[in-house]
């Protein structure tokens, strides 16, 4: 494998602005606020209520206040906040999203009426804080996971009411699907509220529960004495839904950043994680990103602080200078490479600017430009098409393989197979690219004409791009690609399209191997 | 800030290990790695890739990416194959290293073999080509480049010590260790993360018929185990869902008690699991060999009958219990355990945090964490680590 020695890269420095925006008043908003501050970093935190508890911190807080627009590139975003009707600009370097979960009672999934004596776990816990005693000797019939998955979270609050229910000489019933017990000390209370005589029924399906005023009826297949059942418990205790905040949807649109599942403000993407967004210096931390406890959330708001340190520094950064530079005069403003760019690094002023700030480099733009207008300092097309020629011009008689690898996944594979000398073909030619988005069609029709007998464009896996569609975009060009060899009569077999992750050697080896027995079998290329 | 290098030293090399490591290298803060180990990436190092046709989050190239950053990092020294022998504290922390027990159990066998057998020696080498500049051509520590046994300073240690593999032949009953195809999940972890694929030990023939055992070791009265290891739900999954993708014909079975959650998307990946694979709502007792081979269980049925199945290969779904050196390292360090013999942290919003002021845990020392969470948790220890070394004067 060549690897030559890049030419040094020019370098320019950046001042950057190093104050930080918070959004989300409660306590992860309140933590990131307090350590990117000890940071010495100047932080404004704002919260869409009136109030935050504590009220003193050592940062600005601006209650009531929303985030309503922003704009720019990290290192100099402007972020408009509206308070009561006022709107209050601040010129930010970087911005943390830490808005809170809410939660919603579930009874309406059991057919069920919040009463007296059918309530929502907030409820319960509310009564349990203020009058405990009220609850003597009854029993209590909790209902969770059954229409939806339940989470440790859930199983947590409904064990610690439990206990307290216990104190009461009440008798406790749970009903549950599985018993989500992945946290940290959950099994111990688990087993705790089973020695103190409470009683868990683990159910394939949901019991069946009739509630007529003051009557409730719980009908139900007991999995160990294996016949229906009917209990009529005093009390009904409903599982609550821990949603996103109903801000998030709007931030993302605002911050243009990705939504996750369950509306999440981050993809389900291990590079993300724990607390990066898909755009550089905004990040999401705690339950603005994952449903997390109180613990995890604070865990999240030291990360952010570092991240931040990261990427603010001491308010200089460098960056090459020609990552992804616009031609001025190619370009023609069309916003092909603004609506394409998977880390909202682009921007225009008379023609499309890339921020090399928030520029990952990943190439997605230049190969989509329908003007060819965009050049990646360390990837430019005429150095590739170079690359692809001599590649192809290194013959042996064995089948010759163009191979077009992913830096952060293909890439590492290839050095794994060949540091652990697996097998690979004797015509096997490797060509770096940043991410599978900056393969060209032309790169591939190009090997083909240069004689390469077959060409494997390999990516990371749907969902580990670090650039979110690069692989996508490189499935889709080589579906476009394999239209125009059906129409020319050239076997789409020699061109495959191929996903894998970064540690695995030996499939690298093995994928080779098939490509190089596949060529075998169709013989030399028809373009040699 | 003062001029005068900061150092932190990093007890464990796993990925709790490298990560707080190269968060503070970030920061300028120089990093002395010590690994009991020959190599980096302690036991998720040594796990596969468990996408399908789309990513599964498992998080195994995150470590891959880490251990690259971290072998590539001037401001990190790495010390494999030795192990903390003393520490005293007096200002800085003052720490003497002693030879580690290597406990890579391929490692005897493959040192000298590499030239002959590199693949198979793959496992020997650290199982990432990033490990792989430490050795020497014929496959051992190159003493030039690591393991040297010498006393370091330190302003602050983490203490990453990671967790223990529930040793399987605990549960006798499954004869593991006896039954050639009664592996673990750490052994089909290992077996494709080396070779790209499964195979039963007996004959090298991919397996038409596989049972996954869950908590093996884990919620366990009778072990005294009374903590969910939180790790093996998600691994088995994925490896199931990741080995019916690329053996559609292979019947897979899940023995189990109570499913975890896998990731955020977790609803939607239960379902496919559903679609794909057995749900057996026991945890079988005993195994027994048939002529050829194959793997007899006997567990109650839905309908509560005695029923019986025959695999050619069962997966235990081993837990994550707590280090076999935690208490000699309490000592060492003047730390306490828990109630289940994981580190004990003194502030349950921060555990990270320790009774000893300069010293924090990162990872599974702490408990059971899987791999994106052991970052998350490395992270938080290194930012506290960092406060620390700065305020110190």
């Amino acid at each position: 494998m060549n690897t030559e020695t890049k030419p040094t890269v020019e370098m320019e420095e950046i001042t950057i602005n190093t104050d930080v925006l918070v959004i989300g008043g409660g306590p992860t908003g309140l933590k990131a606020g307090a350590e990117i501050t000890e940071s010495g970093y100047k932080v404004t935190l704002v919260e869409k209520t009136d109030t935050i508890t504590p009220e003193d911190t050592s940062f600005e807080v601006l209650t009531g206040t929303c985030l309503v627009d922003n704009r720019g590139i990290p290192g100099d975003f402007t972020a408009r906040l509206e308070k009561k009707g006022e709107i209050i600009e601040r010129k930010v370097g970087a911005i943390v999203v830490a808005t809170d979960a809410c939660y919603e009672p579930l009874n309406e999934d059991y057919s069920l009426t919040l009463a007296d004596n059918v309530v929502a776990q907030s409820e319960l816990e509310a009564s349990l804080g203020s009058n405990a005693d009220d609850f003597d000797k009854k029993t209590v019939a909790f209902v969770t996971g059954f229409y939806r998955e339940s989470n440790p979270l859930a199983l947590e609050r409904i064990l610690n009411s439990a206990l307290i229910l216990q104190e009461q000489e009440c008798t406790v019933y749970v009903y549950v699907n599985n018993i989500k017990v992945a946290a940290d000390g959950l099994d111990r209370l688990y087993k705790e509220v089973r020695d103190n005589g409470g009683t868990y029924f683990k159910l394939e399906t949901p019991p069946e529960i009739t509630q007529d005023g003051a009557d409730l009826t719980v009908t139900f297949e007991d999995p160990v004495l294996r016949r229906s059942m009917d209990l009529s418990p005093d009390l009904i205790v409903v599982e609550e839904a821990i949603l996103p905040d109903d801000l998030n949807e709007g931030l993302a649109e605002i911050l243009r950043i990705h939504t996750g599942p369950l509306g999440l403000l981050q993809k389900n993407n291990v590079h993300r994680f724990p607390v990066l967004s898909n755009r550089e210096g905004i990040f999401v931390i705690g339950s603005a990103r994952q449903t997390c406890g109180l613990s995890a959330a604070l865990a999240d708001a030291g990360n952010v602080a570092l991240e931040v340190e990261n990427l603010l520094g001491n308010g200089k950064r460098t960056a090459a200078k020609d990552q992804a530079v616009v031609d001025r005069d190619k370009c023609v403003i069309c916003l092909t490479c603004y609506r394409c760019c998977p880390h909202g690094a682009i921007y225009w002023d008379n023609r499309a600017i890339i921020s090399p700030v928030a520029c990952q480099g990943c190439g997605i733009c230049a190969s989509e430009c329908p003007m060819d207008a965009i050049q990646l300092g360390d990837f430019k097309d005429e150095e590739m098409q170079k690359a692809v020629k001599e590649s192809v011009v290194a013959k042996s008689d064995e089948p010759n393989i163009v191979a077009f690898c992913c830096r952060n996944s293909a890439l590492e594979a290839a050095e794994m197979a060949s540091e652990f000398k697996m097998t690979l073909p004797a015509g096997l030619h490797m060509i770096e690219v940043p991410c599978a988005g900056k393969i060209d069609i032309d790169f591939i029709m190009n090997a083909f004409v240069e004689g390469a007998d077959g060409v494997i464009v390999m990516a990371c896996h749907a969902g580990n791009c670090k650039s979110e569609q690069g692989n996508t975009y490189a499935k889709w060009r080589v579906a476009d690609a394999h239209r125009m060899m059906t129409e020319t009569g050239f076997e789409t077999e020699r061109l495959q399209f191929v996903t894998l992750a970064s540690n695995m050697g030996s499939e690298f080896s093995s994928i080779m191997a098939d490509m190089e027995k596949t060529l075998k079998e169709l013989g030399p290329s028809p373009l040699k | 800030m003062d001029k005068k290098q900061k150092k932190v030293i990093v007890i464990g090399g796993g990925i709790a290990g490298l990560t707080a490591a190269w968060e503070m290298a970030r920061k300028n803060i120089a990093v002395d790695i010590v690994e009991k180990a020959d190599f980096l990436g302690g036991h998720a190092i040594q796990y596969s890739c468990k996408a399908t046709d789309e990513c599964r989050q498992c998080g195994a190239c995150s470590v891959e990416a880490m251990l690259k950053n971290v072998v590539n990092e001037p401001l990190i020294t790495v010390h494999l194959g030795t192990q903390v022998e003393k520490v005293n504290q007096n200002g800085q922390f003052e720490i003497s290293l002693k030879a580690g027990d290597i406990t890579n159990p391929n490692g005897e066998k493959c040192a000298d073999a590499y030239e002959t057998d590199p693949i198979g020696c793959a496992a020997a080498r650290g199982y990432s080509r990033h490990n792989a500049m430490f050795y020497d051509a014929k496959g051992q520590l190159d003493p030039e480049k690591t393991g040297k046994t010498e006393n370091l300073a330190a302003d602050a240690i983490i203490l990453a010590s990671g967790f223990q593999p529930f040793p399987a032949e605990k549960k006798p009953t499954y004869n593991y260790g006896i039954f050639d195809n009664v592996i673990t999940g750490m052994d089909l972890e290992r077996c494709k993360r080396v070779h790209g694929g499964l195979f039963c030990p007996s004959d090298k023939r991919v397996p038409e018929k596989v049972a996954f055992i869950q908590c093996v070791g884990s919620r366990d009265e009778r072990l005294g185990n009374l903590w969910c290891s939180q790790a093996c739900c998600p691994y088995a999954l994925r490896s199931a869902e990741a080995l019916k993708y690329k053996y559609p014909d292979m019947d897979i079975t899940i023995f189990y008690m109570d499913i975890q959650n896998t990731g955020k998307d977790y609803s939607v990946f239960y379902e496919k699991c559903r679609e794909n694979l057995n749900f057996i709502r026991t945890i079988p007792v005993d195994m027994y060999k048939t002529e050829d081979d194959k793997i007899q269980t006997r567990f109650m049925d839905d309908e509560g009958k005695p029923t019986e199945d025959i695999f050619d290969l069962v997966v235990l779904s081993i837990g994550i219990t707590p280090g076999a050196d935690n208490k000699q390292l309490t000592e060492i360090l003047g730390l306490e355990l828990d109630e289940d013999g994981f580190f004990q942290a003194s502030d349950i919003l921060s555990p990270t945090l320790t009774v000893k002021e300069g010293i924090f845990i990162a990872g599974t020392a702490q408990g059971p964490k899987t791999i994106d969470v052991s970052m998350a948790h490395a992270g938080q220890a290194a930012r506290e680590a960092i406060r620390f070394v700065r305020e110190a004067k």
